[in-house]
């Protein structure tokens, strides 16, 4: 990352937590330039090149979410977006929108910096996932559409093996209940969300080493799922 | 109704001077006649006596008409009908003309006395008509039910001479007078109006008469329901049936009622309005206090924690320990944040729960996760039966619900302790405990802490300002459960919610899955 330092927007209006996330981004070896407001932060976005966009939800003077909507129409630069807990809904818009992570306010310099650096590999990589991923005593292989536990293969029905396969090929990044209805069961099941609560239970049971307490197929409550290898 | 009315006027008069007047025309007719019996053919005669029974038919109602026509003809007969000066007839012809006679005269009296008497009606009716047209006019300027009644009650006593009290459902459902004083009424039967405002039936005086309750009670039946109770008495508390103005005062009721309704739906408006107006204030103020509150948080823990991170010599050596204190404490202060706007939210009743089907050992492992370095010191178990079904609740809330109990169970339980989290169905109720090895509840007060504001132990030098279970409280109950606080016998506290199991969807398996690849 230090050779080629990633250029990062951030979109926030209290200049306190810009000084704090600028230097912690700095510290990262990233460039950083700063937008008070929406409309700024949009001219910084397409003159910068942004390589990344951290973007405050309550911006003074645009809708965060149309911030995302407007960036989504010209450019597909990952979206890091700050919001408060407890507005698990405007969450879901931002990320439905087009938005590729959140972080929930207040939030330390450590959540940052992993999920900064999560997006930022993802996307160097084009957004395309390792054929080979390998958590906890389980391996896949997207390739090769095998999933080995302890050496042993795994059973996995057709609709589990693609849940599977949608959440580790975007590992580190967050999915909301409706995104993954509709990559995994179609656009009719939008509405069934429970459906993904009863499959990725079943992942838990088959992949993960205490399904009570994953650390894998993490549940991002009122939001969706997480994959982390 | 006339007939009461006139018999009563009639009997402030007279009673005989119609009839004086009946035999004074007769006789007047007579002796206009006689000097004119050389001139005139019999036949005018009559004529001259029939318009004397037609005037007085006119002028003096059916009796004295009756008596004028008997009377016309003796008079006729005996004057002019030869031999004269006797009741006696010479002619047999004279016989047909006295018949005829008797005959028109009667049959005159009887037509123009029912003619006066439908014009008397029909200018009363009209009468009524126009009264009504002012009462409804009246009424519809009308915007308080205390106008109403003031309105009515005038009415009333215009029109009838009787003294009106409206009675109306207070918010609280029981009928009290509206703006009238209730004292007037002084035979008011509280019992009779209840059961007529229940019943939506009238209860007239006649039925009341034997009793000497001298009270009539009206529903005032409205489209959507019964709106409150028309009550009537005489003013000097006699008992007269109301019956022959039945009629009106049911349409004055309904008047009456349609006005009442009206109001109330004005009423809901504005109280709806209003309400609205209120919540709008109430969560914008919320919202920004929550935002200004937290910007600054945000900002706090960001900067304390790039602070402890930095490395270099520039800062002394405890420089990175006091920043991480300070970062805990906003983090801790960012709690009592969250707690204290979440029930303010939760109080306000705003929060109503977004339900879908949850997985339970999924939001309770969230909450596990989210607690994280809080519960790193206590061993954590979920234990849930494999069968339990899927329950119907909104995640975020129960997941705070979890969180609040898991962190009273670390914070008042010893280090290295267990921490448990059970549940069972059980009667339609899916029944969900937390529990700990810690020194329990103090006995006694389990109810009383789940109020606002309560701590279990006033001066604790564990943290807190009171508000977890009460916003456990109000979480559960706004999900239809219900939540206790109890000690268990080995030991340790314990608390317990309750969750209606409801019926879950159904779920369509994969046609190619076997039921044995599922436990694979």
């Amino acid at each position: 990352m230090t050779e080629n330092p990633a250029t990062i927007v951030v979109v926030e209006d209290d200049r306190q937590i810009r000084r704090f996330v600028r230097s912690t981004l700095e510290a990262e070896g990233c460039k950083v330039f700063e937008a008070e407001t929406g409309r700024q932060g949009l001219v910084e976005t397409a003159t910068r090149k942004a390589d990344l966009v951290v973007l405050d939800l309550g911006l003074p003077d645009i809708d965060g979410v149309d911030f995302i909507r407007d960036v989504r129409g010209w450019s597909d630069v990952p979206i890091i977006v700050l919001s408060a807990r407890s507005t698990e809904g405007d969450k879901v818009t931002a990320l439905d929108a087009g938005a590729d992570d959140y972080l929930s306010k207040p939030f330390g310099v450590a959540e940052l910096v992993a999920r900064l650096r999560a997006l930022l590999r993802r996307h160097a990589r084009g957004g395309e996932g390792t054929a080979v991923t390998a958590f906890g005593d389980v391996s896949v292989d997207l390739s090769r559409r095998m999933v080995l536990r302890n050496g042993q293969p795994v059973h996995l029905t057709a609709l589990e093996y693609r849940l599977l396969s949608v959440l580790v090929g975007n590992a580190g990044k967050v999915l909301t209940h409706r995104h993954l209805l509709r990559e995994v069961w179609g656009p009719s099941f939008v509405e069934s969300s429970h459906y993904v609560r009863i499959y990725v239970a079943r992942l838990r049971q088959k992949l993960e080493a205490d399904p009570t307490q994953p650390r894998h197929f993490l549940t991002e409550t009122g939001v969706g799922y997480r994959f982390q290898a | 109704m006339k007939d009461d009315r006139n018999s009563a006027a009639g009997t402030g008069r007279s009673r005989a001077g119609p009839y004086a007047w009946a035999v004074l025309a007769c006789l007047g007719t007579a002796a206009a006649a006689t000097p004119l019996s050389g001139y005139l053919d019999l036949a005018n005669i009559v004529m001259l006596f029939l318009l004397a029974v037609l005037l007085v038919a006119l002028y003096a109602g059916r009796g004295p008409a009756v008596l004028a026509s008997v009377l016309s003809v003796t008079l006729f007969d005996f004057l002019f009908v030869p031999p004269r000066f006797s009741l006696a007839v010479g002619d047999v012809q004279y016989v047909v003309t006295l018949g005829v006679m008797l005959a028109v005269a009667l049959i005159t009296a009887q037509l123009t006395a029912g003619l006066g008497r439908q014009a008397l009606l029909a200018s009363r009716q009209e009468r009524e008509t126009r009264s009504l047209y002012e009462l409804a006019r009246d009424l519809a300027g009308a915007v308080s039910t205390d106008q109403v009644a003031a309105i009515t009650e005038r009415f009333v006593f215009d029109a009838f001479g009787m003294h009106a009290l409206l009675l109306l459902p207070g918010a609280d459902g029981v009928l009290a007078a509206a703006g009238g004083d209730p004292g007037r009424l002084a035979y008011l039967e509280e019992r009779l109006a209840i059961h007529a405002y229940q019943h939506g039936e009238a209860i007239g005086v006649n039925a009341l008469a034997d009793t000497g309750q001298a009270v009539a009670y009206i529903p005032l039946k409205a489209p959507m329901r019964i709106r409150g109770i028309l009550a009537l008495a005489w003013p000097d508390g006699r008992v007269v049936g109301v019956k022959p103005v039945e009629a009106l005062l049911s349409t004055i009721a309904s008047l009456v009622a349609i006005v009442v309704e009206r109001l109330h739906y004005v009423d809901v408006a504005n109280q709806t309005q209003m309400q609205m107006a209120s919540e709008r204030l109430r969560s914008s103020v919320l919202s920004a206090l929550s935002h200004d509150i937290r910007t600054p948080l945000t900002a706090l823990v960001g900067l304390a924690d790039s602070l402890a991170v930095m490395r270099g010599g520039a800062l002394p050596d405890d420089a990175p320990d006091t920043a991480a204190a300070i970062r805990e404490q906003a983090v801790r202060l960012n709690g009592m944040v969250t707690n204290l706007l979440d029930m303010a939210r939760l109080q306000a009743g705003k929060v109503r729960p977004r339900k879908e089907w949850q997985v339970l050992e999924e939001v309770a492992g969230a909450a596990v996760k989210l607690l994280g370095r809080a519960l790193a010191g206590h061993r954590v178990t979920i234990g849930l039966p494999k069968d339990l079904p899927l329950i119907e609740f909104d995640a975020v809330l129960v997941e705070r619900v979890f969180c609040n109990l898991l962190e009273n169970a670390a914070k008042y339980s010893p280090p290295g302790s267990a921490i448990a989290i059970t549940a069972s169905v059980n009667r339609g109720l899916v029944q969900i405990c937390v529990t700990d090895e810690g020194r329990g509840f103090p006995e006694g007060r389990q109810e009383e802490l789940f109020g606002v504001f309560i701590r279990g132990e006033q001066e604790s030098s564990a943290p807190g300002a009171g508000l977890g279970l009460a916003i456990c409280r109000s979480i559960v109950e706004a999900h239809g459960g219900t939540i206790r606080a109890e000690n268990r016998a080995g030991g340790g506290a314990q608390v317990t919610f309750t969750l209606p199991a409801g019926s879950p969807p159904e779920i369509e398996e994969e046609p190619e899955t076997a039921p044995w690849e599922d436990s694979a």
